[in-house]
């Protein structure tokens, strides 16, 4: 309790890195929220934990990892707090449960040292439930990939700093809290990859236990190639034979490649590609002219199947299976702070007035868009940066600027 | 290379020639390969005065987008508000999504169209009977 009278009193701003800002702030929404709920007693506890809703859902999941740490931390807490509200009536409304909070709170000062051994005293008993411990599907799988390659995934030295800077903003347990941080970044980094890769791995994984049965060659004739064959009723032909066993040896080859070069056609000579000529606007002409050529190179369909084809093509039907991303196989790429993290961008507008607060909601609408590529957002911040500044008299006069 | 060109030339051209005349794409070749231009055309005007409002909700979609924001809001001065009125009012008046109609697509019918096949109740009715319809099925009970 005491530790989060002083987070809440003391959120300075600019001491703190705008990410363990943001931070701070989910996990001082969730510790109030969580607040409430320790001290009702046990009938309530369930009906306060419907109530509460859920925070507001993030894309980045560093905040579950810490909060999750807290949580714990309250489950031992309630105990001795329910041993001193062990007078009060069970019914009560929030209001006045409120109330108890307060004066319960200081009981627990003097009960700071006592709360803290019983603490170290239940984390040591209990083996603590990471959340990266808790297997899931998908969870076994990357397990797989990841133990295979190199323990240290590619984080950008930016994002480890910044985790860093979150862990020693925290009280207690800093290398724990970091630590955590960044094995939840690296988890989110290969969900990325994974998701990118279009998940091509998850069957290695399946089958990477199984061993292989490499299948005798079947189809190998019970008599050697070099003896003579007899058909049996003289027809000319034994039934047996099929083209397959001419191009067994081929096929016994497991890819194109391998064997011996034949050296019968000269190997590419590297041609020096010419600098495209530069070509001024196309006149109707060559247009004309290209289009007459590319009507008689292009075949017309010759069934159903073709057109389709053709259609997928030109972009006129969906590729199947159907790819939600179709057409943002680069927007994968920008990493997720810079959809969510878009301070930065307010610079040009005034810190203080209604202007900024209207920009401030804006940028608040955008980070949980999903729908929306950084391009486009970047967009609407600079247009609204253009019209507030052309309407600068108009918002001067009513001191809004 | 030559190949690339071509290709790009051909699309911007073809691109060109759309957009300046807004038929659809039915040119059809014979099979010594010449164009024969048939002139598509949309089934009425009013299904052409259509197709432009929804280019143009498109094109303005999002500006009108933002003047609401700030048309639609209690945090800012309301002279400010105002002057969005004036002019969002002042922007073409094709470009509000509110005069889009969702017409039938095979015969511009503007009333009895289900959303989901885009078609008016009538071809609707044509197409299932005659077994075009994938996973339409006469209704018995």
């Amino acid at each position: 309790m005491y530790r989060r009278i002083i987070l809440l009193a003391t959120r300075n701003r600019s001491g703190i890195s705008r990410i363990a800002e943001h931070s701070i702030n989910i996990t001082d929404q969730q510790e109030t929220k969580r607040i409430s709920v320790s001290t009702c007693p046990n009938r309530q506890r369930m009906l306060y934990n419907k109530g509460v809703c859920t925070p507001n859902k993030r894309p980045f999941s560093t905040s579950t990892a810490i909060s999750k740490e807290n949580e714990e931390s309250s489950a031992p807490k309630t105990g001795v707090t329910e041993a001193k509200v062990k007078e009060k009536e069970p019914k009560k409304s929030g209001k006045e449960n409120l109330l108890d909070l307060l004066s319960a709170m200081k009981i627990d000062v003097t009960t700071k040292k006592k709360f803290q051994a019983l603490k170290s005293q239940k984390s040591k008993e209990q083996p603590r439930v990471h959340p990266e411990s808790m297997e899931s599907a998908t969870s076994m799988f990357q397990k797989a990939t990841t133990e295979q390659q190199a323990q240290k995934e590619s984080l950008s030295p930016e994002l480890v700093a910044a985790a860093s800077a979150v862990a020693s903003s925290m009280p207690l347990k800093k290398s724990q809290t970091e630590s955590e941080l960044l094995q939840q970044l690296r988890k989110h980094e290969s969900d990325t990859e994974v998701h990118k890769k279009g998940e091509t791995n998850n069957i290695g994984n399946i089958i990477a236990d199984m061993k292989v049965g490499k299948h005798p060659n079947a189809r190998s004739p019970n008599r050697p190639a070099n003896q003579i064959r007899f058909d049996d009723d003289g027809r000319g032909y034994t039934h047996d034979r099929g083209v397959v066993n001419e191009f067994d040896a081929v096929r016994r080859r497991k890819s194109l490649f391998t064997g011996k070069r034949l050296n019968i056609f000269p190997s590419t000579t590297d041609t020096t590609e010419t600098e495209p000529k530069e070509v001024s606007v196309p006149s109707l002409w060559d247009i004309e002219l290209a289009g007459h050529i590319a009507a008689v190179i292009k075949h017309l369909p010759r069934n159903g199947f073709e057109e389709m084809i053709q259609w997928t093509k030109d972009g006129k039907l969906w590729q199947y299976p159907i790819n939600n991303e179709a057409g943002l196989e680069e927007e994968s790429d920008v990493p997720f702070h810079e959809h969510v993290f878009l301070d930065s961008h307010l610079e040009d507008f005034p810190k203080q007035g209604p202007v900024r607060h209207f920009m401030e909601l804006v940028i608040n609408g955008l980070s949980k868009n999903p729908y929306l590529t950084v391009k486009q957002k970047m967009e609407h911040i600079e247009w609204f940066r253009e019209y507030f500044q052309q309407k600068e008299e108009v918002l001067k006069e009513s001191e809004a600027y | 290379m030559a190949a690339l060109m071509l290709s790009r030339v051909v699309k911007s051209g073809f691109e060109f020639l759309q957009t300046s005349f807004r038929t659809t794409s039915l040119a059809q070749r014979c099979t010594t390969g010449n164009v024969e231009q048939v002139r598509g055309y949309y089934v009425n005007w009013r299904m052409l005065r259509d197709v432009k409002r929804r280019q143009m909700a498109f094109e303005y979609a999002n500006d009108r987008l933002r003047m609401n924001a700030i048309r639609k809001n209690t945090i800012l001065p309301k002279e400010l508000q105002e002057i969005a009125d004036k002019e969002i009012a002042a922007f073409p008046r094709d470009s509000c999504p509110v005069r889009i109609r969702n017409r039938c697509v095979m015969t511009s019918r503007p009333r009895g169209v289900k959303r989901r096949w885009r078609l008016s109740r009538i071809v609707f009715r044509h197409l299932a009977d005659h077994n075009q319809m994938s996973g339409i099925q006469r209704a018995m009970w």
